[in-house]
């Protein structure tokens, strides 16, 4: 089908004010009287709090409050309610927050925070999933949020999966090859670091402004705690700033949010919360850690008869989203080839390191790590070549996977191709000198992903006298092109230009309801729900322009006579015309389909909607859906359920060069080739793609949040290492296959996660295919190929 | 504490004045460290005292002897085409300093008087023969590079003392110089450095000088090293020792940027590489 | 013992008050309302905070606040027309696709600009070295490598 807007290489609306430094961030943001709050940060992974003694720092000039767990209010916070805003009794991690100031300046504020003196009983630490095993280990949670005594450091969070029979796969398989793989620490390092205003107006309703993904979500959560606090039935109202990136940390509500509310509950003024880059390192959780031990086996004739996937996780000291990577990590276990018997397994133990939360990929990155090394692994064994591994296992449109996920359209064999084709597969990875060439393939959720009840989005399209069209949409522009995908989307599906399309900050009070930014849902729930909203607002157009038509072109006519005298127009029956054509609109213009290409015979929309407006009895023109995908909330317990509409397939090819003396590796060139339904924007996508490959290298070669029983070694860029421009110094192919997917918007899947999900295994292959050595714990730094290559001999 | 003043002398007689009067403040010139120090509550100096507005520490001579003012900054250093022609060596060090943002305000002096082990100037200086000049209200004195360095950021500077320029005593050109850095990315803090300077006769070292970075307490000298190929043919024997000598004289340390074994393995491939080097170009 | 430091902004005189341990970005972000400059770090590691001093790229995070006195500052604010014209780097990181949360951006635009000013026809290698100090999380640059071409190409056009 040919599109007028889609698929068309556009500027993002967005990029202009961006572009301009006008674009308004948390930390540029103020309110009147507005004070500032910093936070008194635990730094002891596990004591008894003794003492809290904050009278020199309520004395210091300019400190309006000082609030501790035992001057406000208990708010419980996280999923599992295992988190409080401030801690009470004791401490279970380096960061935890035990008090905090709100004052006139952020010094003021600093400086008060230095004067707080907490005096701890030190407890011993556990700090790793093995030691929080242990039979004697220390428990970091005595009692469940019911106030139940715990036995254990285990997480009551059940993830499994079996199908077919595992055992008997085992059994049948001629070769198997098992391993464990781990993945660290990973900053989101977003580049505009976290922070929120929170203010109460006069009749006791918060307003806060969050970086936050999850706008109602957090509307949620924040109005639980003002029930917490006394404030029941009192609203929450979350307005989203522009955000410096968000990767996933803004999937969860945050200590700091629920101090800056207590701060401004407190004052009776604006509070602002802003973290600095040590901070945001030192006390925002970071993406999960994880130890994944795999095994998997085929037949003679390279055909998976089993895999046996066993997660382990330090969950640190509570519970956020990180706990939850399991649920996505289920969908490649079970679901990326075409495995008959699966069994995976994931168990969650409390340490006393940070608690971690969602980070772009979500758990897929880590298992995809496993998994794609593995299958090489077990390619070598079986003799036969990775790429053809692949596609002999390779999933297909029409297949039902063992957890139940539904394959509506699969690209995988035809990025399979392309992949092999442009790194040159067969060339290259007998090329010797050093030099390699390895493949991984991805599968992820591309139609939205129900891991709540519901998986919906609202959207409001609201026309003014002026044919703009105003959107109105709960999900979070935070750089990956939300709003890109709207304004196309709308343009095309209404039929106005794209720069008649305005998309309004994102805000609980004028916005529908949104499940939130997540799970790459953003441009395929938007511009489902637009396509919905566009088609019930055309039909509202063309039902007005039934009446009005005829008496506007009526006029256009005389009108266009007047200036050009000479013309003669074609004799129409607009009435019976209206009758028997239908209605088009095309940039903005309405006409009737069996109309002469007469220049008067249309209306513009702004016309038209001035007509509906103008009258006695008007209207005016408004829509608002409410989109749901096909998918269902999967059984975690038993690992079954259609977790997406529809699923993205990828694979990308990475060619390295290994240094032997020094273990570097080279990144000669990437090639991602990914089954993205349809191309909506190919700027955007291209954009999305680029940037998380770009994780990908990072998370492949050296970024490692580095920790020291619970402490947090490396809180700066000076040394968390991300990607620059002079890393990126290699040629990056990208393939895009369109399956045009029915369930996609335009045929389009998400993408936004993708990207990032098989970057490491593919250099790890690659490293392999190169020198003979394979890392399985990332990142692969230098060291550790180094070492790899010493022990090889 | 926050510095309760900034001051800006034009002479250096005006800086150790307000020194005199100021013990506890610090001298300031880039800053692109002690601004990083100031904020983390690790450097808390009473007063500032810039050396920006001291003219003299700006002067950069290029000639028979080079002159280069302790303020030189690290960017106008790259940008001087006869520092490029003369001295590659040094230019190479430089262009691997920070960023271009950094390398526009951080100096030359600056980077050798913070005595960071992994300064990157320090070690292609070092490997140049480089002396300084320092200054104090007792007046001037002249050290070679190497006695400079003290400790992990420590140097031999007296409280009041400045270094006021770095001089260069022969030209280089028609020698070798080859500087290797290594990061965990490209712009980092050493893993480890080299700087290797040499006069190569005859397949042989007639004079030469290496020096490396982040394997010790100070940006190093590397004298076993230089006595193993002084006067030797440069043959793969000779070149296998001299890596061996290097990782056997380093003294690196295990931080979060690498272990100290692999710092090691690093200076030992960066002696035989930069060996290679000259042995290629001198043919 | 603060002091006032004079200097020219954007084409435009100011004066200001500058406390001894202040940032230029202090200033900037502060009193001078110029909320373009980003802080991304506050250790001139990420580059958000770029502006360009006497011609040079500085990060303002690092730059004391007193050594403003005298010089001649750009910051993301002074770079469009009059009006709400954007200049030409800017036109291209948007035309480029360059920017995605665009907090890096003016700190990358202002980085691009001091390159092109020195450079007007700069090769790849050269445009890494020049924006090597900028960090993005979003981009994977190749796009901001793509806009300082468009940029280049069309600077050059017009002169």
């Amino acid at each position: 089908m040919a599109y007028r807007h889609i698929g068309q290489e556009t500027p993002r609306p967005d990029s202009a004010d961006k572009a301009a430094g006008q674009a308004v961030y948390i930390h540029d943001f103020e309110r009147p009287q507005m004070l500032h709050g910093k936070i008194k940060f635990a730094e002891q992974a596990h004591a008894r709090i003794v003492d809290i003694d904050t009278s020199k720092a309520e004395r210091l000039p300019g400190v309006k409050a000082v609030i501790t767990a035992q001057n406000t209010p208990e708010v419980r916070i996280g999923f599992m309610r295992d988190n409080f805003a401030l801690k009470r009794d004791k401490v279970r991690q380096f960061r935890d927050e035990v008090a905090a100031v709100a004052a006139i300046d952020p010094d003021i504020a600093a400086e008060a925070v230095e004067l707080i003196e907490v005096t701890y009983e030190p407890l011993p630490g556990v700090f790793t999933p093995k030691e929080a095993l242990a039979e004697e280990a220390p428990l970091i949670h005595e009692t469940d949020p019911r106030g139940q005594p715990r036995e254990n450091n285990r997480l009551d969070l059940r993830y499994h999966h079996e199908s077919g029979d595992p055992h008997l796969g085992r059994q049948a398989a001629k070769y198997s090859v098992e391993g464990t793989f781990s993945t660290p620490l990973i900053q989101q390092s977003c580049m505009g670091t976290a922070g929120c205003v929170a203010e109460f107006d006069r009749n006791h309703h918060l307003t806060i402004w969050a970086k936050t993904q999850i706008p109602f979500l957090a509307q949620r959560d924040f109005i639980q705690m003002l029930g917490a606090i006394g404030l029941k039935e009192r609203n929450c109202r979350v307005i989203v700033p522009a955000l410096g990136g968000a990767f996933g940390t803004g999937l969860d509500t945050h200590a700091y949010e629920y101090i800056s509310i207590l701060l401004a509950w407190r004052t009776g003024r604006p509070v602002k919360v802003l973290y600095d880059r040590e901070q945001e390192f030192s006390y925002l959780s970071p993406r999960q850690s994880s130890e994944v031990k795999i095994a998997q086996g085929c037949d003679e004739n390279g055909k998976l008869t089993f895999r046996w996937v066993d997660v382990l996780m330090d969950n640190g000291a509570y519970t956020s989203w990180g706990a939850t990577y399991p649920t996505v990590m289920m969908l490649p276990a079970t679901s990326l080839y075409r495995v008959p018997n699966v069994y995976f397994d994931a168990k969650l133990v409390y340490t006393n390191n940070t608690y971690c939360q969602a980070m772009r990929g979500y758990g897929n990155p880590e298992l995809n790590w496993a998994l794609e090394s593995n299958l090489d692994e077990l390619a070598e064994v079986a003799g036969i070549d990775p790429l053809e591994m692949r596609r002999i296992n390779c999933n297909r449109a029409g297949e039902i996977t063992p957890m139940g996920l539904q394959v509506t359209t699969c690209g995988l064999r035809d990025c399979l191709e392309s992949v092999s084709e442009k790194i040159e597969w067969t060339a290259k990875r007998r090329q010797g000198k050093r030099r390699g060439v390895g493949l991984a393939s991805l599968f992820h959720v591309g139609g939205g992903g129900r891991i709540y009840r519901s998986d919906g989005s609202g959207l409001i399209l609201k026309l003014d006298d002026f044919g703009n069209v105003n959107v109105y949409y709960g999900g979070v522009e935070m750089g990956q092109g939300l709003h890109s995908a709207l304004s196309l989307g709308v343009a095309e599906a209404l039929g106005v230009k794209p720069d008649k399309v305005f998309v309004n900050p994102t805000d609980t009070g004028t916005c529908p309801w949104d499940v939130g930014t997540h799970a790459s849902r953003g441009a395929f729930m938007a511009c489902n729900a637009a396509i919905k909203a566009a088609a019930d607002l055309r039909r509202q157009i063309f039902t007005h322009a039934k009446s009005l038509f005829p008496k506007i072109v009526a006029k256009n006519l005389k009108r266009y006579q007047k200036k050009h005298p000479h013309y003669t127009a074609p004799d129409v029956d607009v009435a019976a015309l209206v009758d028997r054509s239908t209605f088009e609109m095309r940039d903005g213009v309405v006409r009737l389909a069996d109309a002469p290409d007469e220049p008067w015979l249309s209306v513009s929309l702004d016309t038209l909607l001035r007509g509906i407006h103008f009258r006695s009895q008007g209207e005016m023109l408004l829509s608002h859906v409410f989109y749901d995908p096909p998918n269902e909330l999967p059984d975690f317990e038993k690992g079954r359920g259609n977790m997406s509409a529809t699923y993205a397939y990828g694979v990308q090819g990475a060619e390295v060069e290994v240094d032997v003396e020094t273990g570097e590796v080279t990144i000669l060139r990437l090639v991602a080739s990914h089954d993205v339904g349809r191309v909506l924007n190919p700027q955007t996508l291209k954009g999305q793609m680029y940037g998380a490959l770009a994780q990908g290298v990072g998370y492949a070669l050296y970024e490692e949040v580095c920790t020291a029983e619970g402490r947090i070694l490396n809180p700066n860029f000076a040394d968390y290492k991300i990607p620059t421009i002079a890393e990126m110094d290699f040629p990056i192919e990208l393939d895009f296959i369109e399956t045009d997917d029915d369930r996609g918007p335009f045929g389009a899947k998400g993408v936004g996660e993708p990207g990032l999900v098989p970057t490491a295994p593919a250099i790890a292959n690659a490293v392999y295919n190169a020198v003979g050595v394979r890392i399985r714990d990332l990142p692969i730094t230098p060291q550790k190929v180094l070492a790899a290559l010493k022990r090889k001999g | 504490m926050t510095p309760e003043a900034y001051y800006k002398p034009r002479t250096l007689e005006e800086a150790f004045a307000l020194k005199a009067d100021h013990p506890e403040a610090f001298f300031i010139a880039g800053g692109t460290d002690l601004m990083v120090l100031m904020r983390a509550g690790i450097c808390r100096p009473s007063a500032l005292i810039s050396l920006r507005h001291i003219e003299p520490l700006h002067q950069l001579t290029v000639g028979a002897t080079t002159h280069i003012g302790a303020m030189t900054r690290v960017a106008e250093l790259l940008e001087h085409p006869e520092i490029e022609e003369r001295y590659p060596l040094l230019t190479a060090a430089a262009r691997r300093l920070g960023s271009p943002q950094v390398r526009s305000v951080a100096t030359v002096g600056g980077n050798l008087a913070n005595a960071s082990p992994c300064a990157d100037t320090a070690v292609a200086l070092l490997a140049l023969g480089a002396r300084i000049r320092l200054a104090s209200p007792d007046g001037e004195r002249e050290i070679p590079l190497d006695q400079f360095f003290v400790g992990p950021k420590t140097t031999c500077l007296f409280s009041q003392e400045l270094v006021t320029e770095i001089i260069l005593d022969e030209d280089a050109r028609g020698t070798h110089g080859v500087f290797i850095k290594k990061g965990r990315v490209k712009m980092d803090i050493a893993q480890a450095s080299l700087a290797l300077w040499a006069r190569v006769k005859d397949g042989q070292c007639e004079q030469i000088r290496l020096a490396a970075g982040s394997v010790g307490p100070v940006p190093l000298r590397l004298p076993e090293v230089e006595r193993v190929l002084l006067n030797h043919p440069l043959d793969d024997d000779r070149i296998s020792q001299a890596s061996t000598a290097a990782e056997q004289t380093v003294q690196p340390i295990t931080d979060i940027r690498a272990t100290a074994d692999y710092r090691r393995q690093l200076i030992g491939v960066f002696v035989r590489r930069a060996l290679r080097q000259i042995c290629t170009e001198s043919r | 013992m603060t002091q006032i430091v004079s200097f020219v902004l954007n084409g435009a005189p100011v004066q200001v008050p500058a406390d001894p341990h202040q940032r230029l970005i202090d200033l900037l972000r502060g009193p001078l309302h110029q909320t373009g400059t980003k802080e991304g770090c506050g250790q001139g590691e990420c580059g958000a905070c770029t502006v360009i001093i006497d011609g040079r790229p500085v990060n303002a995070c690092l730059y004391p606040a007193p050594e403003a006195d005298g010089t001649t500052i750009t910051t993301i604010e002074g770079l469009g027309g009059d009006n709400t014209e954007l200049s030409t780097i800017q036109r291209a990181f948007v035309e480029c696709g360059g920017i995605q949360c665009g907090y890096c951006t003016p700190g990358m635009i202002l980085s691009t600009k001091a390159l092109l000013d020195r450079r007007p026809d700069p090769t790849e290698a050269e445009i890494r070295q020049g924006l090597a100090g900028n960090l993005c999380r979003c981009t994977g640059y190749v796009q901001i490598i793509e806009s300082v071409k468009w940029a280049a190409e069309r600077l050059r056009d017009k002169s």
